[in-house]
């Protein structure tokens, strides 16, 4: 724990522009042309889509006070071929979603696949931006900040989360989400995601992750709270059955996979 | 079997050069002025899986805004009953069971069937025509006596659930209804600038219209060109054997009375008949046979037809295959063997007094499983996935089960912000039916296959009936199951 801590905060001193990892955006850039295969690499991440928005669901019921917005504005970091992105962006209570990605080609990717979708390029709704966190200009007025961040599956492969974290959250308006999905670094996850997933059954490729970039759901929440200004940490593990797809399994957040999710204090 | 799944709609712009546009026509819309109205849902064939699912969807709060239409070739107006008189019955009957009920009451259909046409039973009789062996089909769950019976099944018109479906439609309102038009072809659309409709099919009219799916749904029966367009293979056999349909009138309203209606199922070497209780003293006939017979059995006089229906509840094989043989006088053979038969004039249906004019019809049976009822932005529902010996009574209600399945997969779908075209959003619906119809295909066929040996020495026919007639009962437990939706 102690260990895992300073790994952590290791990070924000760190220089700003540096949270980009090269290695993993060109892992990425690799993996573009086959992110909408439903049988592809990236199958496990389409699956695990429905969950997410189960999980932004839960956190927005969980507060007394009315949400920030009644039509949501998300931004959403690392999206990759916009699995995400293009859900938020069909759901009845979004207003508009920006989706940013630091890899060219997954982006062209996103870009491509969302002109299949007529309702996805109705002006105004999803907005592509190839751009990491850091360089996306800060908001010049409140009206500019998001209802919901959201960055899924992308702090494991962030050099250093903890400034990356930081870049986003200004984004963010009071009474909004940061709402993400990671890996724990575990025994368990080292096992399951590294040799199992990578190695023995290859459901995600090889070198997609680096077990020693996972952050520990408790690391997360520390983070958040010690900077002052957030409440309500939630946090769900979920588990990958086979042949059943993935499931929500409460505790299992210290083991693998799990969502988070935190709410910035309303003004 | 997914993955092929997404590479058939590829493929299929080649593979079906019969449903595409002549040239000249292609040209005349191939301008960009002219580009397709776009639609969430298409749905091709307004029966009653089309009808249910275009209703399903419009009735779920969660479906409510798709914008959908649905396409039949049929006059769907014309189609609809309209001012039916007590004593006159369509020669097209299903016997929907409580699950099929319990889908159509959740969706708010049920209240719009003219229910003084739908006849529950609570009895059913099956016995082996070769050796007599019987089983009864009961509600197992009423094992005390002093109990309600309850119902097996619901006999009702199928005209009678698709006016309610179309009623209550128009109630719900919002939907284009394309009818009477014809699909003519189906392909991909394009790319442009703007959209990239290459996943998308297009489907051309026959008034010229064309409109883009972002899910095409083949309701449309056993020829479906939505498979055809999809390239899905279906696969199976022709039972050489048609599927004889009349309405009846009986001696009286049966022998368990108003409240406890009785249907009987004979099985015979050359197949099945079955006589079905509709409302007082109607009933239903569905009698599987070869096709000589059956040619036989729609050109004889009206008497002699009676008393064919009657022998075939009554008279041995032997009888019957002598009665099939000659071209008339049926009638005075019946009277005449029937004194000599040793059947329980209560075991089997009253006896029928009269045939209902021009309700006699005939259908070729086939048993048609398609390799997979979902691709990239297409599904199969219905007959269109599936075809099945009408023995145990479950093409229609096969189809009901799927338009619940695929109405929830959708809603999940739209719930999550999928696109419901996708085959990622689409694989949950072939996961809950495949195997589910692929069990009860097989079940029905292999009952059927089990009687229908022609020839060979009687005792192997006797001891091959007795045998089956022992298969029956696990049967009976899953047909039950089946029905009760469990
Ligand atoms: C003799 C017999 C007895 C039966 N008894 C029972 C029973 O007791 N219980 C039971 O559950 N089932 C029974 N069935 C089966 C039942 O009738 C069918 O399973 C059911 O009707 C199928 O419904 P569907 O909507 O899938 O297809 P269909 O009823 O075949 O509807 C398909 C529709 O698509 C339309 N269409 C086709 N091509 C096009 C096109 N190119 N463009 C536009 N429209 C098109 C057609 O006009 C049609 O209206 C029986 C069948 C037979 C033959
Ligand atoms: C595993 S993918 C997840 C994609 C998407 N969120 C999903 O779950 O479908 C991680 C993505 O994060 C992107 N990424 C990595 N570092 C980033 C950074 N600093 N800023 C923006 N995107 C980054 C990668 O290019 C990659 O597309």
């Amino acid at each position: 724990m102690l260990q895992s801590v300073r790994y952590f905060s290791n990070a924000r001193s760190q220089n700003h522009q540096s949270s980009v990892d090269p290695t993993e955006i060109s892992h990425f850039n690799m993996l573009a042309s086959s992110w909408w295969d439903p049988h592809g690499p990236s199958r496990l991440l389409h699956l695990m889509n429905p969950l997410r928005h189960e999980f932004i669901a839960r956190c927005l019921s969980s507060q007394s006070d009315p949400a920030t917005n009644s039509r949501l504005q998300y931004l959403d970091i690392g999206c990759g071929g916009g699995i995400f992105a293009e859900s938020a962006t069909r759901l009845p209570n979004t207003a508009s979603v920006t989706a940013i990605d630091a890899s060219p080609g997954v982006l062209a990717v996103a870009e491509s696949h969302k002109r299949r979708d007529p309702l996805l390029m109705s002006p105004g709704r999803l907005r592509y931006l190839n751009t990491p966190i850091e360089k996306l200009p800060k908001p010049a007025s409140e009206a500019e900040k998001y209802d919901i961040i959201t960055m899924f599956e992308v702090i494991e492969h962030i050099k250093h989360p903890a400034s990356f974290l930081s870049s986003a959250i200004p984004h963010l308006k009071p009474g909004g989400w940061v709402i993400l999905s990671t890996i724990a670094r575990t025994w368990t996850s080292w096992i399951t995601t590294k040799v199992v997933a990578e190695d023995i059954a290859r459901i995600v490729p090889r070198g997609t992750h680096d077990w020693n970039k996972y952050i520990n759901e408790d690391e997360l929440s520390t983070w958040f709270l010690q900077q002052g200004g957030w409440e309500s940490p939630r946090s769900v593990g979920v588990i990958y059955v086979p042949a059943v797809g993935w499931r929500e399994v409460p505790g299992s957040e210290k083991l693998g996979n799990y969502f988070f999710g935190i709410r910035k204090l309303p003004v | 079997m997914q993955y092929r799944a997404t590479l058939w709609l590829r493929d299929s712009i080649r593979t079906i050069p019969k449903l595409q546009l002549r040239p000249t026509q292609r040209c005349r819309y191939a301008t960009a002025i002219d580009s397709p109205e776009l639609f969430d849902v298409v749905c091709v064939g307004g029966g009653p899986a089309g009808l249910s699912l275009v209703v399903g969807l419009r009735a779920s709060k969660t479906t409510s805004n798709l914008k959908i239409a649905l396409i039949e070739s049929l006059d769907l107006d014309k189609g609809r009953m309209r001012n039916p008189s007590p004593d006159v019955y369509s020669n097209r009957c299903s016997s929907l069971t409580p699950a099929s009920v319990r889908y159509l009451q959740e969706i708010g259909a049920w209240s719009h069937i003219d229910i003084s046409r739908v006849q529950p039973y609570q009895e059913m009789q099956v016995w082996d025509g070769i050796t007599g062996s019987r089983i009864a089909f009961d509600w197992e769950v009423n094992t005390r006596r002093d109990v309600q019976p309850s119902t097996i099944a619901y006999m009702i018109e199928n005209q009678n659930l698709t006016t309610a479906l179309q009623t209550y439609l128009e109630k719900l309102g919002d939907i284009t209804v394309i009818s009477p038009v014809r699909v003519d072809s189906i392909d991909l659309g394009n790319s442009t600038p703007e959209l990239d409709l290459r996943s998308w099919p297009i489907i051309s009219l026959s008034n010229g219209r064309r409109i883009g799916a972002r899910l095409l749904i083949g309701a449309d029966g056993a020829n479906s060109p939505v498979r055809t367009f999809a390239g899905t293979t279906s696969r199976g056999w022709d039972y050489n054997r048609h599927g004889i349909v009349a309405t009846l009138k009986l001696s009286g309203s049966g022998w368990g009375g108003e409240g406890y209606k009785i249907a009987y199922q004979r099985f015979l070497p050359t197949g099945p008949v079955a006589m079905l209780p509709l409302p007082g003293n109607m009933a239903t006939l569905v009698w599987s046979t070869v096709p000589e017979r059956a040619a036989r059995l729609k050109s004889i006089s009206k008497c002699d037809f009676l008393a064919m229906v009657n022998a075939a509840f009554r008279l041995s094989p032997v009888d019957l295959e002598y009665m099939h043989s000659v071209s008339s006088g049926q009638q005075e053979e019946f009277e005449w063997r029937v004194k000599h038969s040793a059947a329980d004039s209560t075991k089997v249906p009253m006896e029928v007094v009269d045939v209902q004019d021009g309700s006699i019809a005939s259908f070729p049976l086939k048993m048609r499983h398609a390799d997979t009822y979902t691709g990239e932005r297409v599904a199969l529902v219905g007959d269109a996935a599936h075809t099945i010996h009408p023995l145990a009574g479950q093409g229609l209600n096969q189809g009901q089960g799927d338009v619940a399945a695929l109405v929830s997969t959708i809603q999940a779908a739209v719930e999550t912000g999928a696109d419901i075209g996708s085959t990622l959003s689409l694989e949950a619906y072939n996961a809950k039916r495949y195997a589910e119809n692929n069990a009860m295909l097989g079940v029905v066929d292999k009952l059927h296959k089990l009687y229908a040996v022609g020839s060979g020495p009687i005792v192997g026919l006797r001891s091959l009936g007795l045998k089956a007639v022992n298969e029956i009962r696990p049967l009976k437990k899953f047909f039950m199951k089946k029905a009760a939706g469990v």
